[in-house]
């Protein structure tokens, strides 16, 4: 039936062009939180296919898969966020580039080059209310680049 | 894919590079313009499906879908990230209840936005910045945003020209189409299937997430726990 | 009475079990005790081969013709089958097992040997409990001297060539652990590997005979593999039968080399193949037995303990050579020039090294040139190819064996005196500190002298009477021949021209070849026999007769050994006295022919020398009154010079030694003696005078050129001169030092050389390549998450690209 076909091409692009933009995002955002939404985001972009799939199969297995997905997801958001706040609490910082304690010996670290000035001031910026303790940095933490 | 779908992923991937953090205002402002004008492309030229309400439907949900998603990867501030990432999923929902699969819409909605990106935003509040950081604003190396663009670009043509075979009609379809249509019954079906054929993985889940949950308990004790341990002999 | 399979079982078995009694709780447990297992163990062998002796005595009445053999198989071994195609001429080839058993004879040959190795082991042993109290490697001697006598048991009691070689491997690997005993002293370790290094080369060439052995006969038994007894006495009974030698050709794997029926049927392979398999088991017995020119070894090896040196250097492992070219005297029957050859090197040895132990100084050295050169005696006798001449030189070996014992012990003591000083010329007179020593010394000179009635006199004597007769009976043949006319070529097919004591086959060059030779070998052997008495008598007189010295190593009590010592030393005297006296008794005519020599008559029951070729030659049965006339006329002649020389003044040695140094020639060829000359310093002075200067220097100038070059060969004698060939002991270290090892050591560094730089950089550079690769792609590990991110993307883009 070409009908079911073209419907099906019609989500699996949509499903893939999620796909592609979480992992765009995945390699080029440091943002620990960010990153993590990224991933989420290309679990949806499977799921837009297992869906699209199982109607054209005409069987229930695609949102079988696209349930247990969305509880294995809600595991890792909670396991995943436990452990960015953990490393959060170690650094003050939410940057992946931060930890890379597993380089090659002598390999220098990862260090910012020509940090953007402040172009757009009028810029505007979300406030949420902060929530939670305020974090004492680790004293041991600017020292942990120069470890290896 | 045709024509029409290849300057869409051109617009798309140039819209990206624009928008994505590391940048002017200005330039983000066209980036959004492109990347819009890319979807619109690509969906426009994506072959039509049924009934032209339907067809509506699906591209407004698409255009909602995949935009949001550019937007998401594009927001400096992780605050809004993440709520065009609930955005993203709304349009995720949609096209899945369109898909007749309305339990895991709903589902979806429920966990995704309703659980996940609720603590999301409760971690960027515990992680407040004061002022504007840095590595919101920079990818992590020289070229490491239009290699990896350039890559997800090319990502996006494999996976298109891979679905090619779809349209072509090549994969033999297991039944009709005709079973799911039936909305009343959707719910007692996915019900029936799930607590008979897949009750063991139902179960091996809940373990999971009783698992994840201690986890990640434990890890913010033990977290806490060394803390305090290392702050003993400086008190 | 005793189940003599028993008793050849135990002799070895007892030894090797002192050896590992000894090893394995010697060092923690004996200690100080370890003589005493060994002592026992050799001892209980010793009397195991009386009674085995006496056994073999007495079957050997009730035996078949072609002589006394019994064949105890132990166990298998190895078992190849279709090993080798063998094809014989006329034969269609056909597969041939290789099947090695672990296989011990009785024999004469073989309980004569035991006995003789056993009772000097344990004499020694015995010896050693007092020589080598308090050293440091107590238990390692006696394990090490037990392991031996176990080696050396096997050695010449197995019955095959393939375990043959792996027990005259194993005693020289034992010779090497005791040469190199004190191996903390450079010289010891480097003696021990010179002897291994030359012993190689021999095991080298029996290797090699080894393996023509086997592509030539097709098995390596001694023995027959078939009922034995009952085949040969059929076949002494029609030994010339042809389809015995069929049979025994057809079925090339079940006769033995050195079987009875092999013997019987003369299936041994003469000509070419016949000679370099003798030549090469002579090669292998040179190694061992010290031969000319393997016989460098020897002399080195007394680095080792004196015991080691009495027991395996003078009495045991040396002979291990004579033993196994008289064991397959059937292959040098076969092979009339191998005898020669044997002749020949037993008799340039046993000169060669007489003429160094004249003037060598260690008292050891002279005894250990003075064991060369009577193994050479020997050789000279296995080389006659009669069974005189054989059993003569087992006789010979087995009372060299007592006295050469005796005098070594008798060195150990005045060494264990003296502090372990061994140089004749730093002691003497020592004969009223240690009586007891000096009386057993003096009757071991004696016998090695010659001097009748001891045991030396009747052995050597029968060696001469063997070349002697040797020589006599070519006489006699190539005198048949004349007599008759015409050549050889067809004296096999004419019965009336059948010669003498199996000569008939050899050509007249051969004959006249073998006359030579044997002519000369006999005085040869003869001026041997003067060496020996003179420098025997020599080491005597220096070391205890002449004015009282003990060298301060002594720390001044020098003192007669213990009796642990001296026991031996007066066994093994008692042994020397009588051992010739008892056995031979050719002199007495009234005994029957064959009953005169008994020793001789015992020996002459071994399967190899009963039956064959050697059967018919002519057997140790008469007394040579001119032989022995003048041998011990020569010996006594060595034994007066030597009183003469050196007893009392020394001046006539002195002389001796400056005129065979050549000095006289040295002196005269000093040139500047000339100018001293005062008629030529006066021409000198005229020729200056006459305002000649110039002309009277350049005249000088060149006649002293013209004289230097006329002179240049007399210089040579400054180096070469008589004194000194024997001093430096013919240059045969320096001789193989520079042309053997020195070549040998730069080939070996060029090559190493090529291996450390082209072969190793050629490893070293595959080994950079990986490390080179990794150190380009270890920049790509920089630690950071999406850096990963992307490059698994790019590996998915890869694997997706391909899938399309």
């Amino acid at each position: 039936m070409p009908e079911a076909s073209q419907q099906l091409f019609n989500y699996l692009i949509v499903g893939g062009l999620v796909f592609a933009l979480g992992t765009i995002g995945f390699i080029v955002r440091r943002n620990l939180i960010v990153m993590f939404l990224c991933a989420e985001m290309m679990l949806q972009g499977v799921s837009i296919s297992l869906v699209g799939w199982g109607r054209y199969h005409d069987r229930l297995g695609g949102q079988m898969l696209v349930l247990f997905m969305i509880a294995v997801a809600a595991c890792e958001a909670g396991v995943a966020l436990a452990l960015i706040v953990m490393l959060y609490q170690k650094s003050g910082k939410l940057d992946v580039t931060f930890w890379q304690g597993v380089r090659e010996e002598g390999r220098a670290a990862f260090v910012d080059r020509n940090v953007p000035r402040e172009l757009d001031r009028e810029d505007h910026w979300p406030r949420l209310t902060p929530a939670g303790i305020e974090p004492t940095l680790d004293e041991e933490a600017p020292l942990h680049r120069s470890r290896v | 894919m045709s024509g029409g779908g290849t300057w869409g992923l051109i617009l798309l991937v140039t819209g990206l590079f624009l928008a994505i953090p590391h940048s002017t205002r200005r330039t983000r402002n066209a980036g959004g313009l492109l990347i819009t004008a890319g979807i619109v492309s690509i969906l426009y030229a994506l072959p039509r499906f049924g009934p032209w309400f339907e067809q509506l439907v699906f591209w407004a949900l698409a255009l909602l879908t995949v935009g949001a998603s550019a937007a998401a990867i594009s927001m400096r501030s992780p605050v809004y990230a993440a709520i065009w990432f609930a955005v993203s999923l709304l349009g995720t929902a949609g096209l899945l209840v369109q898909q007749h699969a309305q339990f895991v819409g709903v589902a979806t909605m429920v966990v995704y936005a309703g659980a996940i990106v609720v603590t999301f935003l409760f971690v960027v509040m515990l992680a407040q910045p004061e002022g504007h950081e840095t590595h919101d604003r920079l990818s992590w190396g020289r070229l490491a945003k239009p290699a990896s663009i350039l890559a997800g670009g090319t990502l996006m043509a494999l996976l298109g020209s891979a679905c090619g075979a779809v349209l072509n009609g090549d994969i033999p379809r297991a039944g009709d189409g005709q079973s799911l249509l039936d909305d009343s019954s959707e719910l007692a079906r996915l019900g029936n299937e799930l607590f008979s054929v897949h009750l063991l993985a139902v179960e091996l889940v809940g373990t999971l997430l009783l698992v994840a949950l201690v986890g990640a308990i434990a890890l913010m004790i033990h977290g806490r726990e060394r803390r305090a341990t290392r702050e003993v002999p400086d008190a | 009475m005793f189940a003599i399979e028993k008793l050849i079982l135990w002799i070895p078995a007892l030894p090797l079990l002192a050896a590992l009694i000894t090893a394995l709780l010697g060092p923690k447990f004996l200690r100080s005790t370890c003589h005493i297992p060994a002592i026992i163990g050799i001892g209980a062998s010793f009397l195991f081969s009386l009674l085995l002796l006496t056994e073999v005595r007495r079957e050997q009445d009730a035996a078949p013709p072609g002589g006394f053999e019994r064949i105890v198989t132990v166990w298998n071994w190895a078992n190849l089958n279709d090993a080798y195609e063998h094809a014989e001429a006329a034969q269609p080839p056909r597969a041939v097992p290789l099947r090695i058993d672990v296989v011990m004879r009785i024999d004469a040959l073989t309980s004569m040997m035991l006995c003789m190795v056993t009772s000097v082991a344990t004499l020694v042993a015995v010896f050693a409990a007092g020589y080598m109290h308090g050293d440091r490697g107590y238990w390692r001697f006696f394990s090490y001297v037990s392991l031996f006598v176990f080696s050396m048991t096997m050695l010449v009691s197995v019955s095959n060539f393939a375990l043959l070689f792996v027990f005259w491997e194993a005693v020289g690997v034992c010779s090497y652990l005791l040469i190199g005993f004190w191996y903390e002293k450079p010289e010891a370790a480097a003696a021990g590997k010179k002897a291994f290094l030359v012993n190689r080369v021999g095991d080298f060439g029996f290797a090699l005979a080894l393996f023509l052995i086997w592509t030539t006969y097709g098995t390596l038994d001694f023995h027959d593999s078939q009922s034995v007894d009952s085949i040969a006495s059929n076949a002494t009974a029609v030994a010339a039968d042809d389809s015995l030698i069929a049979a025994s050709v057809a079925n090339p794997g079940t006769s033995g080399v050195l079987g009875k029926a092999r013997i019987a049927s003369g299936g041994y392979v003469g000509g070419a193949v016949g000679f370099v398999i003798c030549a090469l088991l002579l090669l292998g017995a040179c190694g061992k037995s010290a031969q000319f020119p393997l016989h460098v070894w020897l002399p080195d090896a007394m680095e080792g303990p004196t015991p080691v040196s009495a027991l395996i250097h003078a009495a045991t492992m040396v002979t291990a050579g004579v033993y196994m070219v008289a064991r397959c005297t059937p292959l040098f029957m076969a092979s009339p020039d191998a005898q020669v050859l044997v002749s020949c090197v037993g008799g340039l040895t046993a000169l060669l090294a007489g003429l160094i132990a004249l003037t060598q100084w260690d008292l050891k050295r002279v005894l250990a040139y003075s064991t060369v050169s009577q193994l050479g005696f020997m050789f000279l006798g296995l080389g006659t190819g009669s069974l005189a001449g054989i059993t003569a030189a087992m006789f010979h070996l087995f009372t060299h064996a007592f006295f050469k014992a005796v005098l070594f012990l008798g060195a150990g003591s005045v060494m264990h005196a003296m502090g372990n000083v061994i140089d004749m010329r730093r002691f003497g007179g020592l004969r009223r500190i240690m009586p007891i020593t000096y009386g057993t010394f003096l009757i071991g000179s004696l016998a090695l002298a010659g001097v009748p009635p001891l045991a030396g006199f009747w052995s050597k004597d029968a060696v001469l009477g063997a070349v002697h007769d040797k020589l006599h009976l070519y006489e006699q043949q190539i005198e048949l021949r004349h007599a008759q006319g015409g050549g050889a070529a067809d004296a096999t097919t004419d019965p009336a021209r059948a010669g003498i004591g199996g000569l008939e086959t050899l050509t007249d060059g051969q004959l006249v070849c073998g006359i030579q030779a044997y002519g000369w070998l006999y005085y040869a052997a003869t001026l041997t026999a003067f060496l020996t008495a003179f420098y025997t008598l020599r080491a005597l007189l220096l070391t205890f007769h002449g004015t009282e010295r003990v060298p301060h190593e002594a720390h001044g009590h020098a003192h007669e050994s213990p009796a642990s010592m001296t026991f031996p030393l007066m066994v093994l005297a008692a042994a020397a006295c009588i051992a010739g006296l008892f056995f031979d008794q050719t002199y007495n005519a009234s005994l029957p022919s064959g009953q005169r020599h008994s020793f001789a008559a015992f020996l002459a029951s071994a399967p190899q020398l009963a039956a064959g070729a050697v059967g018919k030659t002519p057997a140790l049965d008469s007394f040579h009154l001119s032989v022995a006339a003048t041998s011990v006329l020569v010996s006594l002649a060595g034994i007066g010079l030597a009183m003469y020389l050196y007893l009392g003044d020394t001046r006539e040695v002195r002389v001796l030694t400056s005129l065979f140094n050549l000095d006289g020639v040295v002196q005269s060829l000093d040139v500047r003696r000339v100018f001293r000359w005062r008629w030529v310093a006066a021409l000198d002075r005229m020729a200056r005078r006459a305002g000649l200067g110039l002309v009277a220097t350049v005249t000088g100038y060149l006649l002293g050129a013209v004289l230097i070059v006329v002179s240049a060969p007399l210089l040579v004698a400054m180096y070469v001169s008589p004194y000194r060939l024997s001093q430096r002991k013919f240059y045969f270290d320096e001789l193989y030092d520079w042309g053997i090892v020195r070549p040998l050591r730069g080939f070996s560094r060029l090559l190493a050389s090529a291996d450390r730089w082209l072969i190793d950089s050629l490893v070293n550079f595959v080994g950079a390549v990986p490390p080179a690769i990794g150190a380009v792609c270890r920049r790509m590990q920089t630690g950071l998450v999406p850096f990963y991110a992307l490059a698994m993307l790019l590996a998915m883009l890869l694997l997706l690209a391909s899938q399309l």
